[in-house]
């Protein structure tokens, strides 16, 4: 009999990673989900799903390479399976490639990855304008299709999936015994969190079926990135700003710097357009807090503020929050868990 | 000049190409014919995957090393043209997986990026102990062959659809020259006692969540008869046969189900890939490619023939490096003919 009620708050790639785990691992927790938007018109359905980090300033670097590291190889185990495109999970090799030399040769990431070396003289001389260049071997984890693949994987386990707007967490108090907020830039309302700001990204889906590599700018605004039905291409770094509408100054920026380092886009058909706010936050926030909701004291466990690495870091942080959940059992009261 | 070549395969057309670009100011006026039964998509450079790899060592065929290279280094400059799209080349990157390690291949310097696999990559290929990533070269037959004979049909070059018997045929035709391209066919032209028809099998199915290709090696059987997977812009290409001696271009069940199980095993997502087609080819093996000049005798006349055939499972990647060197030949020819510009002083 299920016994403890889990809710979690927010059906992008954090929120269904997170209820995954917690609802596979707990088997006496009933866990619903509750968000105002689901796949498809989550965050994390525009994104290209590439892993790759970048560094959160003030995190333990032990802790941000636990949660690459995971979400990693949790990913690579499925891209390896038989599951792979019902995942919407695939292997992807690339290169990321600078103008100038970078600060840091060997970011954190690079011994996660597979395969990272330097790119030699020849490779890059198809990029004229870049003199210093990465390649490697990464994941491609597209959201649109993992998403309703963790869904079904969560429905497995009895969870409960409800479309609704939670307008604060005094509402969930009464019937759960503890609250996952996964919410995104939604925390900013949700619980106050004005630490928390959208980094606006522009993306074009072009039909280009012959490009088979990802590059990537080093300075993260430009990038190509093909997937299993198209090629993504982008893209912006539009800190604080909230429009969702396509721009169009922006679609031909897009367009003219990816076709400046792969020349064949230029005769890729666009397919389409999306705008997605990244969930920025100098720090993700990844902690348990106890609140005082509606006369009860609930404990919250916060997983949010990924930016622009939320499904590079998506099972790596429920993993953690899984373990903020345990923690937050542990101390209840011995009557919640009857 | 009237030049014939026969065979619309990726040798005939690329070496009316080479011709073209070489001699046509020079030969002038140049006249050139394409003369086969087959023309893309029916012929066995259509059926190939296009996937730019020489057999693992040349054992002492350094010229044909060459080809192999100057072919990738011509695909490779094709890329930042507008025309790549349309020519059907681009970059792919992959595996090759043995059993146990094995000496560097002959290409590794001409591919990019070559480095041997590290034990992660190893791990997501149970059964194999070493292998190595490069980045390589896809040109695909059945865009690049239309590609090649729009090129050439631009430049005033003639196509014509019929089944050459013989060199005198041509000859009385009041061709100068004939190039011969007939690939695993040519010993119906003049017989070659090295030349057999290695047959190979493929299923080809829709599974575009895969980017890389993966060639296995088993060192008790000859390139090509070990499973391979290779992607390539719309489907991917499932083989793994390489038999000499057989003619049939028939599909054959026994070979469908091992290359498919086969496949599976190596990679266990195809599970769920959807079969297109199944196609079947004979490669055109040879101990060595045939590029080489013969006068021929027919009754009272003699013709010029350039043999460009016997290029096994590697037409696509080395075409671009023998058709260069036939026009050279064929610049021999013109020469001796007195038919260039030294023949107007």
């Amino acid at each position: 009999m299920k016994s403890v009620r889990v809710v979690v708050v927010g059906a992008g790639v954090i929120g269904f990673s997170t209820a995954v785990c917690i609802a596979e691992a707990l088997p006496f927790c009933s866990v619903t989900l509750l968000a105002e938007k689901l796949s498809p018109d989550t965050t994390s359905d525009g994104a290209a799903g590439i892993l790759f980090a970048a560094q959160f300033p003030d995190i333990p670097l032990d802790r941000q390479r636990r949660w690459f590291k995971d979400s990693f190889d949790h990913l690579l185990a499925i891209a390896q399976s038989s599951h792979s495109p019902d995942a919407g999970v695939m292997l992807s090799s690339g290169c990321q490639i600078f103008k100038e030399v970078p600060a840091t040769k060997k970011p954190f990431w690079s011994e996660f990855v597979i395969g990272f070396r330097l790119m030699t003289d020849r490779e890059l001389k198809r990029f004229p304008d870049h003199k210093y260049g990465q390649a490697f071997t990464t994941i491609k984890c597209e959201c649109s299709t993992y998403l309703p693949w963790l869904e079904k994987r969560f429905r497995k386990t009895g969870g409960q999936v409800e479309q609704r707007k939670v307008n604060s967490l005094q509402e969930l108090s009464n019937g759960y015994d503890i609250i996952v907020n996964c919410s995104g830039l939604g925390s900013i309302t949700l619980v106050g969190d004005t630490e928390v700001y959208p980094v606006r990204g522009q993306v074009l889906k072009v039909e280009a079926p012959w490009l088979q590599h990802f590059i990537r700018d080093g300075d993260g605004t430009t990038y190509i990135y093909p997937g299993i039905h198209s090629v993504t291409i982008g893209g912006t770094k539009q800190e604080g700003d909230w429009r969702l509408q396509v721009d169009d100054g922006d679609t031909k920026s897009i367009l003219e710097r990816c076709s400046r380092l792969e020349p064949s886009i230029g005769k890729a058909k666009v397919a389409s357009e999306w705008v997605g706010l990244r969930p920025s936050r100098r720090n993700l926030r990844l902690e348990r807090e106890m609140m005082q909701l509606q006369g009860r004291r609930v404990p919250v466990v916060h997983n949010y503020g990924h930016g622009a690495w939320g499904v590079t870091l998506s099972w790596g942080t429920a993993l953690d929050a899984l373990g903020l959940v345990r923690q937050c059992l542990h101390e209840m009261p011995l009557r919640a868990k009857l | 000049m009237r030049v014939a070549v026969i065979g619309a395969g990726v040798i005939g057309l690329s070496t009316a190409q080479s011709i073209y670009q070489q001699y046509h100011s020079i030969a002038s006026p140049l006249t050139i014919e394409v003369y086969a039964d087959r023309f893309t998509p029916l012929t066995t450079s259509d059926g190939a995957a296009g996937f730019w790899q020489p057999y693992l060592y040349d054992n002492g065929k350094i010229q044909e090393t060459k080809w192999n290279k100057e072919t990738f280094d011509y695909l490779l400059s094709c890329l930042s043209s507008p025309e790549s799209v349309k020519m059907g080349v681009f970059l792919q990157s992959g595996y090759n997986l043995f059993t146990e390690p094995v000496p560097d291949p002959s290409f590794k310097d001409t591919v990019l990026g070559f480095r041997q696999l590290t034990e992660r990559e190893l791990q997501m290929f149970p059964g194999y102990n070493y292998g190595w990533f490069n980045t390589a070269l896809m040109v695909e037959g059945k865009t690049y062959l239309p590609w090649l004979m729009d090129w050439l049909q631009k430049r005033g070059v003639k196509f014509y659809q019929r089944k050459i018997d013989s060199f005198k045929e041509l000859a009385e035709t009041g061709a100068d020259l004939i190039i011969n391209c007939t690939g695993v066919r040519s010993g119906e032209l003049q017989p070659d006692l090295e030349l057999k028809p290695g047959r190979g099998q493929i299923v080809k199915v829709d599974a575009p969540w895969l980017k890389h290709w993966i060639l296995t090696h088993d060192r008790y059987t000859e390139s090509y008869n070990s499973p391979y997977i290779i992607p390539g812009s719309r489907l991917v290409t499932v083989g793994g046969v390489f038999q000499v001696g057989n003619w049939s271009e028939q599909c054959n069940s026994t070979d469908h189900k091992k290359i498919w199980e086969n496949a599976c095993e190596l990679e266990p997502s195809l599970k769920h890939a959807r079969i297109v087609e199944d196609w079947a080819g004979l490669r055109p093996v040879r101990s060595k490619v045939r590029l080489e000049r013969e006068t021929i005798q027919c009754g009272p006349t003699a013709i010029e023939v350039i043999h460009n055939y016997g290029h096994g499972g590697f037409g696509l990647t080395i075409h671009r490096g023998c058709a260069q060197e036939a026009a050279r030949l064929f610049g021999e020819i013109v020469e001796q003919k007195g038919k260039g510009p030294k023949a107007r002083l």
